[in-house]
């Protein structure tokens, strides 16, 4: 079933995405975001924004870039769920805030070590800043936390990197004890892993645990698993590398791709009016646009979307995994991965309405 | 639809040809020359070089390790303006649709990346699905994987090891199998630093040479089209030839492909103690009938160096140029991305640029060395024109020399080395041997039945100009570029095999996925139809 809607008024889906084409084609700046959609989504929206000077962005882009920053300004260890699942003796956890899906994902990491692991055994676990919500231990393990503010982070991180490099460090709300004794038990892991949630975590704190864990390869194994952002987030950004070169917060308007996160941040784009035409995509959920006053919006969501007031278009749009088939990046593999229809159905793709879309603009729609 | 190429100098080595003559394609593969019938269209090759489309059968040109050096590298790749926009994303500076433009103006038709972690083979093929023009197929990188290691350690027959080579290829729709640092990135989790040939894998107690050895023999009884591809331990030490050396004696006359060689040529001689040990390698190579070898040249510049050997490319972080890397411990055997600049004024890169062409030079059977930057670790594909004009001319060489480092230049042979790659070799080089290797008879070769891939040049005195872009191009017997310019975008293939195996393997990887990882073995397979594009599969038959 097919619902698509002009102005609030119900519209044949070929006269909506008419209309779509027809305002993208007038638009002197369209911004492409959201872009919760599968890679065959992403590629379509990528090709569309070359065509037409527009800029991608993605909701999760902040959580995104600011683990991407780490690696593009210093580097980073990295290693999978599946290896960390296998692997890890050590778990070293970062930040609060870590919301319901995130907190299953890592639940789903970090399950028993009973199956599957080369070395079963006991895993030990450190919670640094965890925050005030002692309800989210997501598992029956023995969590020792340190610190609690996640506004401490930072410093507390700083210093416990210090004591690893056994350099001193100064008075901190924890005890200097307690942080050697944390300091010597990561030391002693076999394979630790460092995780976090970018969307919690202050850039220089991510930049500093990544540090830390660099150090630690000094003398025994660390590396990190950075959660995933949802909305096929890590998949848009491979998407968006292999056709551009280039993550998301990428602008067309000369002709070429150029990334600039400030530039490009579609939030900054709305607020300054500099955008006049939105596309805006989230496939999974009905999400809408997060901003008070978009401009002129085509909105592709899924069901039950509750807009503030309508958009000018609004196309209601398959599931990738529930109502087409789908590639996705898959947060228990840490892989691109493809998945089958679980409830194939009528509604339609992003990938094919964008198509559809790019198929009815004039030839040439840019001066 | 019947092509006629006129006229130009016909050099295929693969039939012993090199006359002036013309071409004929109908159908999309080389015909006969019909008696009696007029081509549709013809095109004047008079003066021009004709050869087979180019083969590449080595260069990391897709997938997660590759668009991770993208993203870690923006300003490497990001002025673009100036690529004319007649085709899709012609302005990205480092795209999967890039790729195919610059490796088909350059007269190359079928290109191999060759480091694609089972886990990893939707991502790779979803961006060779956006890679214009040439054919290309993956190689799969194991021997650092869980199931293999534990397979060997519980002594498996043979056919068990070939059973689970032939279901990975399948799943992930690989052409052929490689192997790096065989047990070192698994010996890396264990907190192993430096491993070596006859190092055994903590836990699974089972040494890289077993590894390889296993390898090379299930690649070989499935009469898979390509040897074992094999990176060796070591890379980039001083004194690493010894491990080069060793690997080779162990390939005991089974057909095995070493990769990227002379990062395995480097001796202790000299103040530094790093020398070029390539005369030593090549002597070795040219009396071992069964192996073959790539070069893995480098060339002087910006790069970043992608490689599945983790433990290697952990150890290099320091040398990272600019000062930033990505280090990932994959389920097998993960992957390192290290930014560098080879520097002319630097004594071990300049060793490094002469110990590549000294292989080249010294190996004497041009059909059993191949062309290979390793792009982009010695260089970008882009410089392959360069290298070619450097074969081909003792003086452009001694032009060289003269600009580097002479005390890098002392602990090589290169200076002394007179000989010149004829145009043949050349053809013999990149076209027939590659075909050979790949076990492809329908390329490399300009006779009746093959694809019609083929490349004409003006026959220039400036070699590099004259290989940097091709005066016609034809892919599938389609004209797609003139002058180094793509004029007609179209999509080729991904070439895959399907070697026999026992079903119950299809079960028993069932039951591991579930056990190991608690997940369904789905995430590793490759459907097609995920890929967007109509038939993007070539099956490759297995040798008779």
């Amino acid at each position: 079933m097919q619902e698509a809607r002009i102005a609030g008024k119900s519209a044949a889906l070929d006269e909506a995405i008419a209309e779509a084409a027809k305002l993208i084609a007038a638009s002197r700046q369209t911004l492409i975001a959201g872009l919760g959609t599968d890679v065959a989504g992403a590629h379509a929206a990528i090709a569309l924004a070359e065509r037409t000077g527009a800029v991608i962005d993605h909701m999760h882009s902040e959580a995104v870039l600011r683990d991407l920053d780490v690696a593009r300004s210093s580097g980073i260890m990295l290693t999978t769920p599946t290896e960390a699942h296998v692997r890890a003796d050590a778990l070293l956890i970062a930040g609060s805030d870590l919301d319901g899906a995130l907190l299953q994902h890592l639940q789903g990491v970090i399950r028993s070590r009973e199956r599957g692991a080369d070395k079963p055994g006991e895993r030990s676990m450190f919670w640094l800043c965890p925050g005030r919500k002692r309800a989210t231990a997501p598992m029956d393990i023995a969590i020792k936390r340190i610190g609690s503010d996640p506004r401490d982070l930072p410093v507390l991180l700083a210093v416990l990197r210090a004591r690893i490099g056994d350099r001193p460090a100064g008075d901190i709300s924890v005890s200097a004890q307690s942080l050697d004794e944390v300091a010597d038990a990561l030391k002693k892991a076999r394979f630790g892993v460092a995780i976090w949630s970018a969307a919690a975590l202050d850039p220089l704190a991510i930049e500093m645990l990544c540090g830390l864990v660099s150090d630690l390869n000094a003398t025994t194994r660390w590396s990190t698993l950075p959660l995933a952002a949802q909305d096929n987030a890590i998949g848009v950004m491979y998407a968006c590398g292999w056709m551009t070169g280039l993550p998301m917060r990428t602008g067309f308007g000369r002709g070429y791709p150029r990334h600039n996160p400030w530039l490009f941040d579609s939030t900054r784009l709305v607020a300054s009016e500099e955008t006049d035409c939105l596309l805006w995509i989230s496939a999974y959920r009905p999400a809408v646009p997060p901003w008070p006053t978009p401009p002129t919006t085509i909105a592709l969501t899924g069901p039950d979307a509750r807009f503030s007031s309508p958009p000018r278009i609004h196309i209601t749009v398959g599931c990738p995994g529930r109502d087409h088939d789908g590639v996705q990046y898959s947060p228990s593999t840490g892989t691109l991965a493809a998945v089958a229809a679980a409830r194939p159905s009528e509604a339609i793709s992003v990938a094919d309405v964008i198509t559809k879309l790019a198929a009815a603009l004039p030839e040439r729609e840019i001066t | 639809m019947l092509t006629r190429i006129a006229g130009g100098r016909v050099i295929d080595p693969a039939n012993d040809r090199d006359d002036v003559n013309d071409i004929w394609m109908r159908d999309g593969r080389i015909v006969e020359a019909p008696l009696g019938a007029r081509a549709d269209t013809t095109y004047d090759a008079a003066n021009k070089i004709v050869m087979a489309g180019a083969i590449d059968i080595h260069s990391h040109i897709a997938g997660w390790n590759v668009t991770t050096a993208r993203l870690l590298l923006p300003e490497h790749h990001w002025a673009a303006a100036s690529r004319p926009a007649t085709t899709p994303l012609a302005q990205a500076g480092w795209s999967a649709f890039h790729t195919g433009r610059a490796y088909a103006g350059m007269g190359f038709t079928t290109v191999v990346e060759p480091a694609v972690s089972p886990h990893y083979a939707l991502h790779a093929h979803l961006e060779l699905a956006d890679t214009p023009i040439i054919d290309k197929a993956i190689l799969v990188v194991l021997g650092n994987d869980d199931y293999l290691l534990s397979l060997l350690r519980n002594n498996e027959s043979s056919a068990a090891v070939e059973d689970y080579v032939a279901w990975v290829l399948d799943t992930s729709r690989a052409f052929g199998v490689k192997v790096v640092n065989a047990g070192g990135a698994a010996a890396f989790k264990e907190n192993v630093r430096a491993f070596s040939f006859d190092d055994v894998v903590p836990h699974y107690g089972v040494s890289s040479r077993q590894i390889v050895n296993s390898l090379q023999h299930a690649v070989h009884d499935l009469a898979l089209p390509h040897p074992l591809h094999v990176h060796c331990n070591n890379l980039g030490l001083a004194g690493n030839v010894e491990t080069a050396l060793t690997t080779i004696a162990a390939a005991d006359g089974v057909p095995l492909h070493l990769a990227h060689l002379q990062f395995y040529s480097y001796g202790k001689e000299g103040e530094r103690g790093f020398s070029s040990a390539a005369a030593r390698l090549a002597e070795s190579v040219n009396a071992a009938k069964s192996v073959t070898v790539d070069v893995g040249q480098v060339m002087f510049g910006q790069t970043v160096t992608i490689s599945s050997d983790v433990l290697r490319q952990f150890n290099a972080r320091s040398q990272a140029r600019p000062r930033k890397w990505v280090i990932l411990d994959g389920d097998g055997n993960g992957v390192g991305v290290v930014p560098y600049e080879y520097r002319r004024n630097d004594f071990y890169n300049a060793v490094q640029w002469a110990a590549g062409l000294e292989l080249f030079l010294l190996i004497r059977d041009p059909s059993r060395v191949f062309f290979t930057t390793d792009h982009p670790n010695g260089a970008p594909f882009t410089c392959y024109p360069e290298i070619f004009a450097l074969l081909m001319s003792r003086d452009l060489r001694a032009e060289w020399i003269a600009a580097l480092p002479p005390a890098a230049m002392a602990v090589t042979t290169l200076a002394s080395i007179t000989r010149e790659y004829t145009l043949p070799e050349i053809a013999t080089m990149t076209r027939a041997a590659p075909a050979k290797l790949l076990g492809l008879s329908d390329r490399g070769h300009l006779g009746p039945g093959a694809v019609a891939d083929v490349a004409v040049y003006e026959d220039d005195a400036d070699r590099a100009r004259m290989f940097r872009a091709a005066a016609l191009v034809f892919k599938d017997g389609e004209l797609v570029v003139r002058n180094g310019e793509v004029t007609q975008h179209r999509y080729g293939r991904t070439l895959t095999v399907a070697p026999e195996r026992d079903r119950t393997i299809d079960r028993r990887m069932n039951a591991y996925y579930d056990e190991r990882y608690g997940l369904a073995d789905d995430f590793v397979k490759v459907p097609a139809h995920a890929l967007g594009r109509p038939e993007p599969f070539e099956f490759v038959p297995c040798r008779t």
